[in-house]
């Protein structure tokens, strides 16, 4: 009610500009980020590290676009990186010819789905914690992941998933063409289907909406499972882009991914966030590190850099939401 | 409020959160008897003995965790903090200036100084304290790297007391961390501060509507972990004889899962320091079992993954209200 009060008094200019700021604060910081970069270091806005940057920023893209919808349901899942890391060692588990691709993603598939929906009945049948129960999970599949490969890895990955991981069509790479399809068929999903609704529904109040005849239990597994075969995905991608194939891609996707999405704008208490807002909030942390590297900065200072920035710009955000 | 003797009230505060820990302490019973089927040397004395020291640091950080998470927060900057005073510890025992009491006390004021400002951004910022405390983790490894990117000197004769002196054969270190778990249990229920930590996790709203100094149980609570880290630190400074800048790596989210296992519920309010307690010796005593069980080590991580999985569904009673 008292704010209420307050914006009705306050003047209209002040008004609707705390709002732009509030709605598009984390698109004008990553539009600010890209001019500071590029007046700062003259060859951040070439071309070619321009597709360098689009390049790193589509597996963790990806991955975001799962974790957004695995938070917008007020979880958040620490097994992506795991599952990525997964789906990479299953890729140089078959012979590395193209014949065994949908072998690869059969597996995978299966991999992932068996991942998500412990996750998701995890969370929703047993009430353990989303933090705890996706973080067993990462562990479970390290341990069989560690189990398989005896800890030292081999094998190469199909021609394929090279060419998914560094391959281009013209000037773009194939993995930037499939992150906007993901953006694209999620983006329709959580904002303009039936679905999106349930998902922001149960987030916001799972009470209304079970009292509607939403099952939130239902929402959340699905959410959970889609997390995990986009990390699958993510994963093949960056197996192709490494091309040697170790027990650790993806390492750290899991915490970057959950920093993208909340200095994206989403609530970790879900129901509140955007999918764009995720993926401006990977942007920015793609950015970030390599500005760093481009300046010349040594990279105990990336480290550095990306703590105050992850401080600094949820703080922007969150302080404009509770004014 | 404090002095409420009410039984809903006695329900709430003692039989709840002691409730979990009489399951995770049922498992403990459990895990001893089937140690002992699968091998004679496991429920002897040494070897329990050996389990008990070697449960030294994880108690130690997981101690602090514990009233960070009871708050409703959590600390995810312990890691990076344990690998800055272990480094230190070592780095400047070895220096001239005063040697290792001189390293125990810059250790200890630079902990109180990353507690206060993790607890001081929290307040200010008004940032998930999962957002501040991983930007600070960010933050702490970047500096201790550019301090050293590798062991950093070592600690002198005789300090290696402080993680494998024993005294009638029962290991110090070890003992007194449990007594300091009895004596913060026994502040966490009698103590002012200590009742306030569970009322500010409880139901925040509520603890600023009757006045609770919500500030400063935040400060106490973060300083308090940050100080754990830091004996932690300088506790497997002494354990392995030289600190080194990835050494706290994998404390950060190792603290976290004691802490759940032992019935302490992530969205705060609930739980207690006994049952992180009992928590940390399951752990330790099934590291230990899987390997008197001559489980193969690409193995372990399965069973440790399962064995958590299976621990917190145990306690269906956690459920709460979906927050």
């Amino acid at each position: 009610m008292n704010s209420i009060a307050t914006k009705a008094r306050a003047p209209f200019t002040r008004y609707l500009s705390m709002e732009i700021a509030r709605r598009y604060g984390i698109y004008l910081f990553f539009v600010a980020l890209v001019a500071i970069s590029g007046i700062s270091s003259p060859t951040f806005l070439r071309s070619d590290n321009v597709v360098n940057m689009l390049v790193q920023f589509a597996p963790l893209g990806i991955v975001v676009i799962g974790q957004v919808f695995v938070i917008l349901v007020g979880g958040l899942d620490l097994s992506v990186a795991s599952v990525m890391a997964t789906a990479a060692v299953i890729a140089t588990a078959f012979d590395a010819t193209d014949a065994s691709a949908p072998a690869i993603f059969g597996v995978t598939f299966v991999m992932c789905l068996c991942a998500g929906l412990l996750n998701g009945l995890l969370v929703t049948k047993r009430q353990v914690s989303p933090f705890l129960a996706t973080f067993a999970t990462a562990i479970v599949l390290q341990g069989m992941r560690f189990a398989y490969t005896q800890g030292a890895p081999s094998g190469n990955v199909p021609p394929l998933f090279h060419a998914m991981g560094t391959g281009a069509i013209g000037r773009v790479p194939v993995c930037v063409l499939m992150l906007v399809a993901c953006a694209l068929v999620f983006g329709v999903l959580l904002h303009l289907s039936t679905f999106g609704r349930r998902v922001y529904m149960v987030g916001g109040n799972p009470e209304a909406a079970r009292l509607v005849g939403v099952s939130p239990d239902a929402v959340r597994i699905v959410c959970y499972v889609i997390s995990a075969l986009l990390a699958g995905l993510a994963g093949l991608a960056l197996s192709g882009y490494v091309g040697i194939v170790d027990n650790w891609v993806g390492r750290g996707f899991e915490l970057d991914s959950i920093v993208a999405a909340v200095m994206g704008g989403l609530a970790l208490s879900g129901g509140r966030g955007s999918l764009l807002g995720g993926l401006a909030g990977a942007a920015i942390l793609v950015i970030v590190f390599n500005i760093v590297l481009l300046i010349g900065l040594p990279v105990q200072a990336q480290i550095i850099v990306k703590g105050v920035i992850i401080i600094g710009a949820s703080a922007c955000y969150v302080a404009r939401r509770l004014r | 409020m404090l002095s409420s003797t009410s039984s809903s009230d006695l329900i709430r505060h003692h039989v709840v959160p002691n409730g979990a820990a009489c399951v995770v302490g049922a498992l403990l019973v459990v895990l001893l008897i089937a140690g002992a089927c699968v091998s004679d040397r496991f429920a002897t004395l040494p070897n329990l003995l050996n389990v008990h020291q070697q449960a030294t640091g994880l108690a130690l950080v997981a101690l602090g965790q514990t009233l960070a998470i009871l708050t409703g927060g959590i600390d995810l900057s312990v890691g990076s903090l344990i690998s800055v005073a272990a480094t230190l510890t070592s780095g400047l025992a070895d220096n001239a200036y005063g040697g290792w009491s001189t390293a125990i006390a810059a250790v200890l004021v630079l902990s109180v100084a990353v507690g206060l400002l993790n607890g001081v951004l929290i307040l200010w910022l008004r940032v998930h304290p999962l957002i501040v405390t991983l930007g600070m983790g960010a933050l702490l490894q970047g500096a201790i790297l550019y301090y050293s990117t590798g062991p950093a000197g070592s600690v002198p004769d005789g300090f290696d007391a402080l993680a494998y002196g024993r005294y009638a054969g029962i290991p110090v270190t070890a003992t007194v961390v449990v007594a300091l778990y009895f004596a913060v249990s026994f502040f966490m229920r009698r103590a002012r501060l200590g009742r306030y930590v569970y009322m500010v996790g409880d139901d925040e709203q509520a603890a600023t509507l009757t006045a609770i100094p919500r500030a400063r149980v935040i400060l106490f609570v973060y300083v308090f972990s940050a100080l754990c880290a830091g004996l932690t630190g300088v506790y497997l400074a002494a354990q392995f004889g030289s600190g080194q800048p990835y050494l706290g790596v994998n404390y950060t989210l190792a603290s976290i899962t004691p802490v759940v296992v032992g019935g302490t519920v992530l969205t705060g309010g609930r739980g207690g320091v006994i049952g992180t307690l009992i928590g940390v010796y399951l752990l330790s005593l099934l590291n230990n079992l899987i390997n008197f069980a001559g489980i193969p080590s690409h193995y372990q991580l399965v069973v440790q993954g399962a064995a958590i999985i299976v621990a917190v569904s145990v306690n269906m009673q956690q459920k709460r209200r979906a927050a």
